[in-house]
């Protein structure tokens, strides 16, 4: 079952065209991994997708909900986290749990199961009631996260997720991420290949807004005739006649 | 309709945790005019009537309240730059609910500041305690909407680097503009009337003249109400304006 459905989605800012035209489909249950340098139109194309941005053309379906029509429908489907730490920054990471199960309108009973399940799943059950702002930077990032999945959501979007956050906790978050892909779709956008290889089940490069390759690891590396993400990302973006072909 | 009462209750919740476990919040909402009151009474209040109790008390809650809108403001603009309202859009929450949120998350302290001012004046001057206090204590959540909904506007605009200098000018304003700490025989007509178009004055004119039981004359009560409404009312539909348009910007 396809999870979601893009349609020609495009974003122009003016002169410039973040999003061209990019078609693409996700299967429900998948890690998809967005790569792309600095510019390339993947924290654009995962705003519109969240409804934090209008398509300038173009749809997508989030499970058949269009993005362009039926926004608060799919606004129940996914949740997101952002590049930077969103938490509220003098409330507990108890509190801040509560606050958002009570925004999306949870009973009593289902915000002490979702505490449960957040404690669970990202092992933060030791810092439930330290203020936010003063945990480390690593445990911000991890508390963020899991707050996107307070509201218990179908499709995760997960923006730079690991961003500058040391080797053993982007260990630990992959590992953490890996677990919940039993329970959703993941779409994340990274800078890191190796985060790409570890976790995705599909790859889509992008460049300049356009999406220049979707496939699995081994579709790219037979390919690039490369040997590891970072060379065939090389090859497909930097270099040769690869350029501006979309390869599916 | 329920449900939207429900998300603005729960966002209101967090913005007072926000601002109550902020300390700076309290020393400048609170303890700081609190010093303000007593130090100028006892320095200036045989010198002139200006600092007599019944005149400094209803000063120093409006403007105190005129620090509401650096706290809204910061609250705002930190909100905004660290991603939490980024991702609050992706959730059902509509503008006119974080607007309600920020604003009702303030009036408790509003409230406590007219109480602890008023009281605390009272017990220099007991002809404060009076049955108009009470009007003048919900009076003083009219002016303070002025001020918060100044801080929305511009917390909605600044970045927390510069909505400490944009909103020193309220602050400024307030102080410089109300007419509470210096008597305004001796200023020219053009700057009374000045003052006298602008919120400041005017909304210390409410509070001083509610205290002092003077409450039904058109010019020294109803007037004035009537502009610092006015000033409100468009205060928030420019706030609103602006921040639904940086909700759709992102």
């Amino acid at each position: 079952m396809k999870a979601i459905r893009i349609n020609n989605l495009r974003k122009e800012y003016k002169d410039v065209v973040a999003v061209n035209d990019l078609s693409l489909n996700i299967e429900e249950g998948e890690i998809f991994s967005l790569l792309g340098v600095n510019g390339a139109g993947k924290t654009t194309t995962i705003k519109m997708l969240s409804g934090l941005t209008k398509a300038t053309s173009g749809d997508a379906y989030i499970y058949d909900h269009s993005i362009n029509n039926d926004i608060e429908k799919v606004k129940e489907l996914i949740d997101i986290s952002m590049q930077e730490t969103a938490i509220a920054r003098k409330l507990t990471v108890e509190e801040n749990i509560e606050f958002y199960a009570k925004l999306s309108e949870q009973t009593k009973e289902e915000i002490e199961e979702t505490k449960k399940y957040i404690y669970d799943s990202f092992k933060l059950d030791k810092v439930r009631n330290k203020i936010a702002s003063k945990l480390s930077g690593g445990w911000q990032r991890k508390v963020s996260i899991a707050l996107a999945l307070v509201t218990k959501p179908k499709i995760l979007f997960l923006d730079e997720p690991t961003l500058g956050l040391d080797v053993i906790a982007r260990r630990e978050l992959w590992h953490t991420i890996k677990e919940l892909k039993q329970k959703m779709t993941i779409i994340l956008t990274t800078h890191y290949m190796e985060e790409a290889e570890a976790l995705s089940d599909r790859i889509g490069i992008m460049k300049d807004g356009k999406l220049l390759f979707v496939g699995t690891k081994d579709e790219l590396f037979s390919k690039t005739k490369k040997s590891n993400i970072e060379d065939s990302f090389i090859e497909i973006v930097a270099g040769g006649d690869l350029n501006e072909k979309i390869i599916m | 309709m329920k449900k939207s009462l429900c998300r603005i209750l729960t966002l209101t919740k967090r913005n007072i945790l926000e601002i109550i476990r902020d300390p700076l919040s309290l020393i400048f909402t609170l303890a700081l005019p609190l010093v303000m009151e007593i130090l100028f009474y006892f320095i200036f209040h045989n010198l002139t009537e200006q600092f007599e109790m019944k005149y400094l008390a209803p000063g120093i809650v409006v403007f105190s309240q005129a620090f509401l809108t650096l706290f809204t403001g910061m609250l705002i603009s930190l909100d905004r730059n660290t991603s939490f309202l980024t991702r609050l859009y992706v959730s059902k929450t509509k503008s006119y609910e974080f607007i309600f949120g920020y604003a009702l998350s303030v009036l408790p302290i509003t409230i406590a500041q007219s109480i602890l001012f008023f009281l605390v004046g009272g017990i220099f001057d007991l002809s404060i305690f009076s049955p108009s206090l009470i009007f003048a204590i919900l009076l003083s959540v009219v002016t303070s909407s002025f001020f918060i909904g100044m801080g929305i506007l511009f917390g909605s605009l600044c970045n927390e680097k510069s909505i400490g200098g944009i909103s020193s000018i309220v602050i400024v304003g307030q102080s410089v503009l109300s007419g509470m700490w210096f008597p305004l025989e001796g200023l020219n007509e053009g700057m009374i009337t000045f003052m006298k178009i602008l919120p400041f004055k005017n909304a210390t004119t409410i509070i001083q003249n509610m205290v002092l039981g003077i409450n039904n004359s058109f010019n020294d009560f109803i007037l004035p109400l009537l502009i610092v409404l006015a000033y409100t009312v468009v205060a928030f539909i420019v706030a609103i304006t602006v921040f639904k348009y940086k909700m759709k910007e992102k």
